[in-house]
């Protein structure tokens, strides 16, 4: 099915960048990381983010309205708790102006497409751009292909998702949210490969 | 609208109106006929049954004079269909409806109530019914109606064809539209238009304005993407919430001390920079604070909490999003923050600062806290099991009592309540049903309905039926009523306005007139002594 994710190479040297509201580091093994997602509407980031938080899939779709915010907290295997304060954007285009407002602060950006949607994936590529000329120079991102499980229906193959995330240095992973496959491991890898490329006091609690 | 006719006139398809039709309502400025180039194939409206197309008319928008019959037959059936699909008002499905219905559409051509939003340049914007881009046609026909009438360097507000009425509604670029063959009154359905262009605005604000500037074949469609329960939602409110002819809001009832715990803890939010803080169930409002010299309309509130409860996400998580209060300013964004606390209960926090994000989930968090330890939340729970005013429980003589707004009766659960309601058919004196608005609160209060009122088709049609009434009350035309009695096969309804008050009963049929009267005193009294109960008194934000 092609569920897998990859790694590209980038020296995380120099990344540092201000330390901001995040600072006051009282145990190292506690960490936060804020997160947006962002992509077109419909690709199933909220599908994603309630499956990685609740565990639930509702298939009847709830069509987001500005932008949701929820957090959720795991351990990893060397016992360090992450925390995550998610922004589920609305994908609806009138709201891609306001976007800004809710990635401004995050450390981690999860771009989603729907692997049977040429659209989306042109989308995503459009949101990369924009984070690329406005976000932050320090924001880590992920290519996350949705809805793996209708396979039948792909109309996006792996090696593209595969070879536009490297050439932006980008984490690129194949989700489904229904079965709710590789969706941990999206969230988990997230902070392995952010750790990797962050200094470690930016995340730190 | 007579005065009026010669900026505004109002053309009147005099050949389709069938003797006895019910047109007082709407007095017509100039029996002008609307002399247009026939197209039927886009028209819409053109006869379906072959050779009812008459051409003597020729206008655009033509309506078939079907059998009496057939037409009670299908008025049957329409009636069929809707309480089949709903017979509550909790089982109303939200969004589009018969997506798959386009103009050519036999089912589409009945459907009683259309809705179009639409651009200057004849582009779809939003249709209640069917799919916008295969409306484009008929979208084309209506702003056609419409330049063609602006070209003579007149507008047109209204064209009357049969039972159907088209109202028009002119905003700049955008054109809304209702054909209607509901009998509700011109100014009930122009004020349903002004309420759909609020909700648009609510989505966009007036900005969306320069888009047509810059282009004027601007397509708007991808902009209101997802919004389609949130403008249903809207339209069905009109047959059943108050607040949408009234331009007042209605409070759940609560007990004083509660509803000022509420208040309070409201308030310092307010002081911390929040533009508006507002506790609401549902459409009714718990508490509500507005920052210094801030003002919030009531139809403000009713969009506001319309597209908050329409919108499904609002109830998965906190949320922060940007919102156009029309009434407050139409040209900016607010930024709300929006919370539910249970599947009724939810808190609106509306600040200018977009990075107030964080601040406001701390608010909320305070906020909660101190309605959990007040039981404020336990107390709307409550609230919302007994429910608002019976008509079954009003006092024989004026008193105030310690219950519940007044009732005597046993708790809502026991079966007793049920057996007595049961054969009593209403309240004292035949009245069925009340609705009680303060002028000066700019609040109402309206009864729960009683049995003989109990199906989401009878309730819909008294809805209509106080529209007609208020309208009639506030016809600057006939000029400022202060009474009106009138009686039909349904109901006898009275309306009673005062500076303070307005007041509109619904009785029984047969209800006697002068019993009637007293009642609606009784009714005004009962009011007074629980006034504190029912409106959210002291420190209103209301004014413009």
């Amino acid at each position: 099915m092609g569920c897998g994710s990859s790694f590209p190479d980038r020296d995380s040297g120099q990344l540092g960048r201000p330390n901001s509201e995040n600072g006051g580091g009282q145990d190292a093994k506690n960490l936060r990381v804020k997160l947006v997602l962002l992509g077109d509407s419909g690709v199933g980031k909220s599908c994603i983010v309630l499956r990685f938080v609740r565990g639930q899939f509702d298939p009847t779709s709830k069509v987001t309205v500005g932008a949701s915010f929820l957090s959720q907290t795991i351990a990893l295997q060397d016992s360090t708790t992450v925390k995550f304060e998610i922004w589920d954007t609305a994908g609806q285009e009138r709201y891609a102006a306001l976007a800004p407002l809710y990635y401004r602060g995050a450390a981690v950006a999860v771009i989603v497409y729907d692997i049977t949607s040429p659209e989306s994936f042109s989308k995503a590529q459009y949101w990369v751009k924009e984070l690329q000329k406005h976000g932050s120079p320090d924001i880590v991102m992920a290519l996350v292909g949705n809805k793996a499980d209708l396979h039948e229906k792909r109309e996006v193959a792996v090696q593209d998702g595969m070879d536009y995330s490297e050439k932006n240095g980008m984490f690129f992973i194949e989700t489904s949210a229904k079965t709710a496959d590789n969706i941990n491991e999206l969230f988990e890898d997230m902070v392995n490969y952010a750790t990797s490329r962050l200094p470690y006091d930016v995340l730190a609690v | 609208m007579a005065s009026s006719q010669s900026e505004d006139r109002e053309i009147d398809i005099t050949t389709s109106i069938e003797p006895g039709s019910d047109i007082t309502w709407v007095r017509t400025g100039s029996e002008q006929e609307l002399d247009l180039p026939s197209s039927p194939s886009s028209s819409g409206y053109a006869g379906e049954g072959g050779g009812s197309t008459s051409a003597t008319t020729g206008s655009l928008i033509e309506i078939e004079h079907e059998e009496e019959i057939e037409q009670e037959q299908m008025r049957i059936q329409n009636q069929i269909d809707e309480i089949s699909i709903s017979d509550s008002n909790s089982s109303w499905i939200p969004g589009k409806r018969h997506q798959d219905e386009d103009d050519g559409s036999i089912s589409w051509r009945k459907r009683k109530k259309h809705f179009f939003i639409l651009s200057n340049s004849g582009k779809p914007i939003y249709s209640r019914y069917g799919d916008e881009h295969k409306l484009a046609g008929f979208s084309a026909t209506l702003q056609a109606i419409v330049s063609f009438v602006e070209n003579g360097g007149d507008s047109v507000k209204l064209v009357r064809a049969g039972k159907h009425q088209v109202v028009f509604l002119v905003k700049g670029p955008i054109y809304l539209v209702c054909i209607s063959s509901t009998e509700e009154p011109y100014e009930s359905l122009r004020g349903q238009l002004e309420l759909i262009y609020g909700q648009m605005l609510v989505i966009l604000t007036k900005s969306i304005n320069k888009c047509f500037e810059r282009n004027s074949k601007f397509d708007m469609t991808p902009l209101l993407g997802g919004t389609d329960t949130v403008f249903s939602s809207l339209i069905h409110s009109f047959s059943w919430n108050p607040a949408t002819f009234l331009h007042a809001y209605t409070c759940l009832p609560l007990s004083y001390a509660t509803r000022q715990a509420a208040g309070a803890v409201l308030q310092d939010t307010a002081d911390s920079g929040v533009l508006f803080a507002t506790l609401m169930c549902r459409h009714k409002v718990i508490s509500l604070v507005g920052a210094q010299k801030a003002s919030l309309h009531p139809d403000d509130m009713l969009l506001l909490a319309n597209f908050v409860m329409s919108s499904e996400s609002f109830r998965t998580s906190e949320s922060f999003s940007p919102v156009c209060l029309p009434r407050y300013n139409p040209s900016a964004f607010l930024y709300a923050y929006i919370h539910y606390f249970d599947d009724d209960t939810y808190l609106m926090l509306l600040t200018t600062n977009s990075d107030a994000f964080y601040h406001l989930k701390d608010c909320r968090l305070r906020i909660e806290m101190v309605l959990l330890k007040s039981n404020v939340l336990s107390e709307v729970q409550r609230s919302l099991l007994d429910g608002g005013m019976h008509v079954e429980d009003l006092p024989p003589i004026p008193q105030s009592g310690t219950s519940h707004l007044g009732q005597h009766t046993l708790p809502s659960d026991s079966p007793e309540r049920f057996k007595e309601v049961n054969h009593v058919i209403g309240g004292p004196a035949g009245l069925w049903h009340f609705i009680y608005r303060s002028i000066y609160l700019d609040q109402y209060v309206s009864s729960e309905f009683s049995s003989s009122i109990s199906t989401r088709q009878q309730q819909k049609r008294l809805c209509r039926a106080y529209q007609k009434l208020f309208t009639s009350m506030h016809d600057k035309g006939i000029g400022p009523h202060k009474t009106q009695f009138r009686r039909d096969e349904n109901y006898v309804l009275l309306c009673w306005v005062t500076q303070d008050f307005e007041l509109y009963a619904a009785f029984d049929p047969l209800a006697d007139k002068a019993l009637a009267i007293k009642t609606c005193n009784r009714v005004c009294q009962w009011i007074k002594d629980v006034e504190n109960e029912i409106f959210l008194l002291g420190a209103s934000p209301f004014s413009w």
